[in-house]
């Protein structure tokens, strides 16, 4: 035994080592990243919808298909406001794929969205670009 | 005293370790990427880089049961291989009758492999009315003969007076190899940890065959599972990898100091 083991209180030797600090780090790391989690995970996905010249396009139906283990699935659809804008507030999935689309104007391609857990609250930045008349 | 430079040997020594390190790279790459491993020329650093395999990983199958079903069952192989090869250790240390014979009988026992006792080991569990449970899936692996032998000789090294002292004191055996043996011996106590662990953690066959209900699968189990799910799973696959590796490479990490300690106790000694 060294003279740094005789001072060092045993309380201390128990508790500051690598086999309680280690594990205790990531078990902090899980309640945080769980803390998070369970505050962003209402389903929103909002994001906006513009033509091809980049002006907001209203009206428009935005639907959201979600992953269904090997092939994507029709979920829910929102439509977009004066400006362009869409909330879709009941996505269940970490998966997801968005499409656009106006009658007369044209509609979007599929733009895959991956979140980092199920249900996660995202703004999506790119905005989903309609262009050629359908 | 060295009468040669020692950067050589070391300059050699960090290339194979680089070397040795190649496949887990390379796992932990295609796991961010999903990339084609057959790609050719390959490409040594991920491009575009994400973690979304393994939030698949972690939502395509019950990844956070299976991976408490194996916590659950190394944890009690753990328990039970330092409690009970510690004790076997402890008796090979002592002085006998057919001692040697014993000793013959362990190592030649070393020689069976697994999959020869396998349905004696079944029916034994199933009269037991071990099946299906945790216990059951430790059972066959609470003590091995390897660990016996590194808690031998780790005792070894350990003084007789050491020994006499503690029973001129009154000490009954147990209490010996608690109170004197074992806290001179945590260099085998951490191999016996990592190895029990990391043989527990791998185990394939005999969770296979001994659990019935999905509930009780382990994560080698779920690998399986997993592959005969999904066809397009090379980022998905190598992700469930690491996250099946990390547990064992960790516990590895921690102890690595006493584990070598362990391999090599007895072995200088005289």
């Amino acid at each position: 035994m060294s003279a740094d083991e005789i001072e060092t209180p045993p309380w201390r030797r128990l508790l500051i080592n690598r086999f309680v600090l280690v594990p205790a780090a990531i078990a902090m790391a899980i309640v945080l990243w769980n803390v998070y989690v369970s505050t962003h995970n209402h389903g929103v996905v909002a994001g906006r919808v513009v033509d091809a010249a980049g002006q907001p396009v209203s009206g428009a139906t935005v639907v959201l298909w979600v992953l269904n283990f090997t092939t994507y699935v029709e979920k829910t659809s929102a439509t977009t406001d004066s400006t362009g804008r869409f909330v879709i507030t009941d996505n269940d999935s970490h998966n997801i794929r968005l499409a656009a689309e106006k009658p007369g104007v044209g509609r979007s391609p599929r733009v895959p969205v991956r979140l980092y857990f199920r249900a996660q609250d995202i703004e999506v930045r790119e905005p989903l670009t309609i262009s050629g008349a359908s | 005293m060295h009468r040669y430079p020692r950067w050589p040997i070391h300059l050699v020594l960090v290339g194979v370790s680089f070397l040795m390190l190649i496949p887990f790279y390379w796992v932990l790459k295609t796991s961010v990427t999903g990339e084609n491993i057959f790609a050719y020329p390959p490409s040594i650093l991920p491009k575009s880089p994400h973690p979304f395999y393994y939030v698949d990983v972690w939502y395509y199958i019950p990844f956070a049961r299976y991976f408490a079903n194996s916590v659950a069952v190394s944890m009690i192989a753990v328990i039970a291989n330092v409690v009970l090869n510690a004790m076997a250790g402890y008796a090979l240390t002592r002085d006998f009758p057919a001692k040697a014979f014993v000793l013959l009988l362990f190592l030649s026992c070393m020689m069976v492999p697994f999959q020869a006792t396998i349905i004696p080991a079944y029916l034994i569990t199933g009269r037991l009315g071990l099946l299906d449970s945790y216990l059951g899936l430790a059972l066959p692996q609470f003590s091995t003969i390897v660990c016996i032998f590194v808690f031998k000789a780790s005792f070894d090294a350990v003084p007789r007076s050491l020994i006499d002292a503690a029973r001129i004191d009154g000490l009954a055996e147990w209490r010996i190899v608690w109170k004197v043996m074992l806290p001179l011996a945590k260099g085998a106590i951490a191999t016996n940890v990592i190895l029990a662990f990391i043989w527990s953690w791998n185990n394939f066959l005999w969770p296979l065959i001994v659990t019935r209900s999905a509930d009780m699968q382990t994560l080698p189990l779920g690998l399986a599972r997993f592959l005969s799910y999904q066809e397009d799973t090379t980022g998905a696959l190598y992700a469930f990898c690491i996250m099946v590796l990390a547990p064992g490479i960790l516990l590895f990490l921690l102890a690595q100091k006493e584990f070598i300690r362990g391999l090599t106790s007895g072995a200088t000694k005289g």
